[in-house]
């Protein structure tokens, strides 16, 4: 276990930055996941932290200690990686066994320890087996046994599940959760899929071109995103955006849009630092609006149906707005069919208007 | 999992290729393989019958190829008045020494170039392999005046270092494509389990196996089959069973039957050999390792 502070670290390939001065500190014993797209940073950071690759700037630190220039064999950190990297000529047993052997540990401590592990992976079975002869998610339980086993001090997985199947991927999110709580270990999990990191995570990194966007709770990235780049990556269906226009009416400060205008609440009228005329991002996810076909009272934004999709227990409704289209989720009782005109209004709560400019986050 | 079959439909010209194919394999199989067969056929056979050949046109007359008392005179004139079990020791230290030497040091530097980025490693690879570009005859002289100063000429390491210098560009070039194809996660797993970087280059050494299989056959096959070199620079002590056999030529008389047992002495080693790797050199090794 231990508490890992990264200070200021910067990743070169050449002379253009992978990551940019970055800065994060995982608590002793806690679930932090590294959440961006492709090419965000966020394997370089991991393989940073295992020693995998060199830091061109700044500071790694173990419980205080300085990592930077120790090989990755004396790090205590392990790894369980996209494509599993098992070693294909090696049984389950000898695949798990390795990192054991590898630091000498004596043969009836590793199959004390192989024994428990594979027992607690529920792959106690499959020990004589070759990797070829696996499952995808056999594999994957492989390589976690292998990272489990040593009992080190830190748990880096880079992106352990994206090469499941929906179903298994859904399962195994629940397993690993569970995993880490019961040994306690630090974790750092690297991921593409917002819902990964949403449903596991005790704090979350979001990256985006090298840079740090956000570092807060599942709850505090998805509810208050700090800017419109992170409020479209993380949740799915993705929010909505619509470009609109603040002005002062009556003594209200509303936005205005072809197809609505809707006041804003009076401690949101606070936060967009005065009433003069200007454009805004507004930002909505699907389930902070709900759809009529009939206009309801108060303030609503006029549309017409563009398509119903059924997902099973919710409804999604495509709505072409004058200039663009948005997505609203609702339930399956919704009769709206193609064409109809249908109203919608927003639960202001939830909704955000960003900087037109440099995206940050009014509220 | 889909049919792995290429499906074929029936077509008149499909089957004419198919009638044309069977046809010049047979011949194929008759022109390699007869020269081997009558090799091994006139090796067991005394020299009268084996000079025995029927007319051009007497079909019949194929018969007396098989019509004779087998005989191991020339076996045992080879290895008891021709020393031939010496030779053979020199061709297997010869050829054994330079595939290790060079399967050793080859793989090491394979693994560098195809793994570590430096100034002037495309430039490097292509130097290395350069050296197998100029025909061998057309540095033996420099390599003989080089060898000489060095007191290497008819020595076997003279001549495990000759063969070296031509195989270790070549396995140097196969083994890098293999090991290109090995993932990097493999290693890195490795290292962050606890093993240096020389323990992770020699734990993937088995997924670059059919690699090192199909070298090993390669070098052997090049230094076993070799006359120029053993010739000239393994001449007198360390001769080998090419250069052997050619002294069997002699100008008052030609051994032929010595020659012909000299021949299968000479072949059937390569042969097992074949054999024995044959299932090294099935690739599919690294199937399963990782998810693509």
């Amino acid at each position: 276990m231990a508490r890992i502070s990264i200070n200021k670290v910067w990743k070169y390939y050449g002379t253009s930055p992978a990551v940019r001065e970055l800065n994060l500190e995982c608590d002793d014993g806690s679930f932090v996941s590294i959440l961006g797209p492709s090419g965000c940073g966020k394997s370089s950071t991991m393989r940073m932290i295992a020693g995998l690759e060199h830091i061109s700037a700044g500071d790694i630190l173990f419980d205080g200690q300085r990592i930077n220039d120790l090989p990755p064999k004396d790090r205590d950190v392990a790894m369980v990686f996209e494509n599993y990297a098992l070693y294909p000529h090696k049984s389950v047993f000898d695949n798990i066994a390795n990192p054991l052997r590898l630091r000498g540990f004596a043969a009836d401590k590793i199959k004390e320890r192989v024994t428990s592990a594979t027992k607690l992976l529920e792959i106690d079975h499959l020990l004589n087996r070759r990797p070829s002869e696996l499952s995808g998610g056999q594999k994957q339980r492989v390589a976690i046994g292998r990272a489990i086993v040593r009992e080190p001090k830190l748990f880096l997985f880079d992106e352990p599940i994206a090469h499941l199947d929906a179903k298994l991927r859904a399962h195994m999110r629940g397993e690993i959760k569970h995993l880490q709580r019961s040994l306690g270990t630090t974790m750092i999990y690297v991921t593409h899929d917002q819902l990964e990191a949403l449903s596991m995570a005790d704090m979350i990194a979001v990256m985006h071109d090298g840079e740090l966007q956000q570092w807060g709770t599942p709850s505090e990235i998805f509810n208050r995103p700090v800017n419109a780049w992170v409020a479209g990556f993380v949740g799915e269906p993705a929010m909505n955006f619509l470009s609109a226009e603040l002005r002062s009416e009556g003594g209200n400060t509303v936005l205005t849009h072809p197809n609505f205008n809707i006041p804003l609440l009076p401690q949101q009228v606070a936060l967009v630092n005065g009433s003069a005329k200007r454009e805004v991002r507004m930002g909505v996810r699907p389930d902070a609006l709900s759809i009529s076909t009939t206009r309801p009272d108060g303030p609503v934004i006029e549309g017409r149906i563009y398509v119903t999709e059924l997902l099973g227990g919710d409804m999604l409704v495509d709505v072409q707005l004058a200039d663009a289209r948005i997505r609203v989720k609702t339930s399956t009782d919704f009769t709206g069919v193609a064409d109809d005109a249908c109203y919608m209004t927003v639960n202001r709560d939830k909704w955000h208007l960003f900087d037109i400019e440099d995206g940050h986050a009014y509220f | 999992m889909a049919s792995r079959d290429v499906v074929q439909y029936k077509s008149p010209l499909v089957v004419a290729f198919k009638i044309f194919s069977v046809i010049f394999l047979t011949v194929y199989l008759i022109w390699t393989l007869l020269p081997i067969f009558v090799m091994f056929v006139s090796s067991f056979k005394d020299l009268l019958e084996a000079f025995n050949i029927p007319e051009v046109g007497d079909w019949a007359g194929v018969t007396v190829f098989f019509d004779f008392t087998p005989t191991l005179k020339h076996y045992h004139s080879l290895f008891y008045d021709n020393n031939f079990g010496e030779y053979m020791a020199n061709s297997l230290i010869a050829a054994g020494g330079s595939a290790v030497i060079a399967v050793t040091f080859g793989s090491m530097a394979a693994y560098s170039l195809s793994r570590v980025e430096f100034r002037g490693k495309g430039d490097l690879f292509f130097w290395i392999i350069s050296t197998r570009m100029a025909p061998v005859v057309a540095v033996m002289v420099p390599l003989y005046a080089i060898f000489r100063s060095f007191d290497l000429i008819g020595t076997l390491p003279g001549l495990i270092l000759a063969y070296t210098t031509f195989n270790l560009p070549f396995a140097i070039w196969i083994l890098k494509g293999f090991f290109d194809n090995v993932p990097y996660s493999i290693e890195e797993a490795q290292m962050v389990d606890g093993a240096t970087r020389f323990q992770a280059f020699m734990s993937i050494l088995p997924l670059v196996a059919p690699g090192i299989a199909a070298f090993i056959v390669l070098c052997i096959l090049f230094a076993w089959n070799d006359f120029l070199f053993a010739a000239i620079i393994g001449s007198g002590g360390a001769k080998t069973l090419p250069v052997a056999t050619r002294e069997l030529v002699q100008p008052q008389n030609i051994q032929w039957g010595a020659i012909m047992a000299a021949g299968v002495v000479t072949t059937l080693p390569m042969m097992l050999l074949g054999l024995v790797i044959r299932k090294y050199l099935v690739t599919g090794m690294t199937m399963g390792a990782v998810k693509e």
